[in-house]
């Protein structure tokens, strides 16, 4: 169980980085869950007094840096995406695990709608719904790591 | 196990009664500017490419440590292959070889044929180009864009511009480098335009990816134009940057739209786009070194009337003007 303090939060965050840049091809890549943001919203439920805004955005600034795309569209999603999942933190220590893993998921789409609308806006095709792939495996990663007893600040039901 | 649970839930940091510092909309509103300040600087102006050679030199020992699993992996399978597909293997290999030097002589004597009526014509000579075997490290983690990175870089005298090739065809062009790597884009990106010339009949054109679905498009030629589907379009080398006579791609698709004046004309790529591992960078000679040697002999053998002359200039213009380079549109 990940004790709450700044070493942790990076450490955790190192980990998710080389998952990342591990090298993915093919289907893996299109199904490849956002793990550095996954660990993002994680810490911001967990302990949003070490991980904000500011450290979302930092966190997309890697993630552009490790994709290769234009600086500042991951690191603007992750922005968008951190503000929606601070301003409901006091709730969402309250949810039970599935009202938990709706809300991540709901975090995840709108990560990956914020960067689709950065990414058509620079001059990308759009291939179809397999775009929304990652956010699927997000939460199954999300709801396997609860099951291994990953404590996501949520209660279980019943407790 | 459930008890632990509970446990360490009490043990957890409730946040502060008092949110510190700004608030989160604030928050918000800052990062954003900031990131939509930095899409700006970097999509239009270069001042963040330098900054990013550096920030990817740093990426490179955490990149080596995630590329470890795969490449032991690979080390583990070569180590333990059968001696039975090492042999059948070698087989195939020694017959290619045996094919291939035949063919090579054959290209040498064309070579010195070539030169030699290169050089009684008088233009420029076409240089052998120089290459560098890389090999393909990972594939773009952009699925926007089709991208591969190699295993170059600036500490191998890799330069941005130049041609990506394989065993069967092109792959694409180096579009950054960085110390240790180097980023291709593949010529079924979207922004990449490769200058092609039908084989058949000479035809030019310029092929752009389409960015999806692994093809390329030639989209200004008219719906008249002599093209067949199985067509085999070859790289026409008067763009500077590949070779010319490398195949590409060939025509899989032609529809003629009545409302347009123009044929949608698909390709598909010869090169091994996204199941090669090795790959050559080739880098094209430089332009301006004709050997005076050869000019001169052929001087003394041509006669030097006057007609002639005018002639012979003539077909030297033309020859620059073939040669002057057109730069694709060259992806940031």
């Amino acid at each position: 169980m990940p004790h709450n303090n700044f070493k942790t939060v990076y450490i955790s965050l190192l980990v998710a980085l080389i998952c990342l840049l591990v090298p993915w091809s093919g289907l893996a890549l299109k199904a490849r869950p956002d793990f550095l943001l996954l660990v993002v919203i994680f810490w911001l439920i967990r302990a949003p007094n070490l991980c904000n805004i500011g450290t979302a955005w930092l966190v997309g600034l890697i993630a552009d840096l490790a994709s290769g795309g234009i600086f500042g569209q991951y690191a603007l999603a992750y922005t968008v995406t951190a503000f929606f999942g601070v301003v409901y933190q006091r709730r969402l220590v309250l949810f039970n695990h599935t009202q938990q893993l709706l809300y991540v998921f709901i975090l995840l789409l709108i990560s990956q709608f914020t960067l689709l609308i950065l990414k058509v806006f620079s001059g990308a095709e759009v291939w179809g719904w397999s775009y929304f792939l990652p956010s699927f495996t997000g939460i199954l990663l999300w709801r396997l790591a609860v099951l291994f007893g990953l404590n996501t600040g949520g209660r279980a039901r019943g407790t | 196990m459930a008890l632990g649970f509970n446990h360490k839930l009490e043990q957890q940091q409730e946040p502060a009664f008092f949110v510190r510092g700004p608030s989160p909309f604030a928050r918000l509103v800052f990062f954003s500017a900031l990131s939509l300040a930095l899409i700006a600087t970097d999509s239009r102006l270069q001042y963040l490419s330098t900054v990013r050679q550096h920030l990817v030199a740093i990426l490179h020992p955490l990149q080596v440590i995630a590329n470890a699993p795969s490449q032991l992996y690979q080390n583990v399978t070569e180590y333990f292959s059968t001696q039975n597909r090492l042999v059948s293997e070698n087989k195939q290999l020694r017959q290619q070889a045996l094919e291939n030097n035949v063919a090579l002589q054959k290209l040498n004597t064309l070579t010195l044929e070539n030169s030699h009526l290169r050089g009684l014509l008088k233009t420029n000579q076409a240089l052998a180009e120089t290459s560098v075997l890389g090999e393909v490290i990972y594939v773009g983690r952009d699925l926007f864009r089709k991208k591969n990175i190699l295993n170059r870089g600036t500490q191998h005298q890799i330069i941005a511009g130049q041609a990506v090739v394989d065993a069967t065809g092109v792959i694409g062009q180096v579009t950054r480098v960085f110390p240790y790597s180097s980023e291709v884009t593949l010529i079924t990106d979207k922004a990449l335009a490769i200058p092609v010339q039908i084989e058949r009949n000479g035809l030019r054109a310029i092929a752009f990816g389409r960015g999806r679905d692994n093809t390329l498009d030639i989209p200004y030629l008219p719906a008249n134009v002599d093209i067949k589907t199985g067509d085999k379009l070859v790289t026409s080398g008067i763009d500077g940057v590949y070779p010319a006579g490398l195949a590409v791609a060939t025509v899989t698709k032609i529809t003629a739209t009545p409302d347009s004046a123009y044929a949608r004309i698909t390709c598909t790529p010869t090169g091994g786009i996204e199941n090669h591992r090795h790959v050559l960078i080739v880098s094209m000679p430089i332009k301006n070194e004709v050997p005076s040697q050869e000019v001169e002999t052929s001087q003394n053998t041509l006669p030097t009337s006057n007609k002639k002359e005018s002639g012979q200039t003539k077909i030297k213009k033309a020859a620059n003007l073939t040669e002057k380079p057109i730069k694709p549109n060259a992806t940031q």
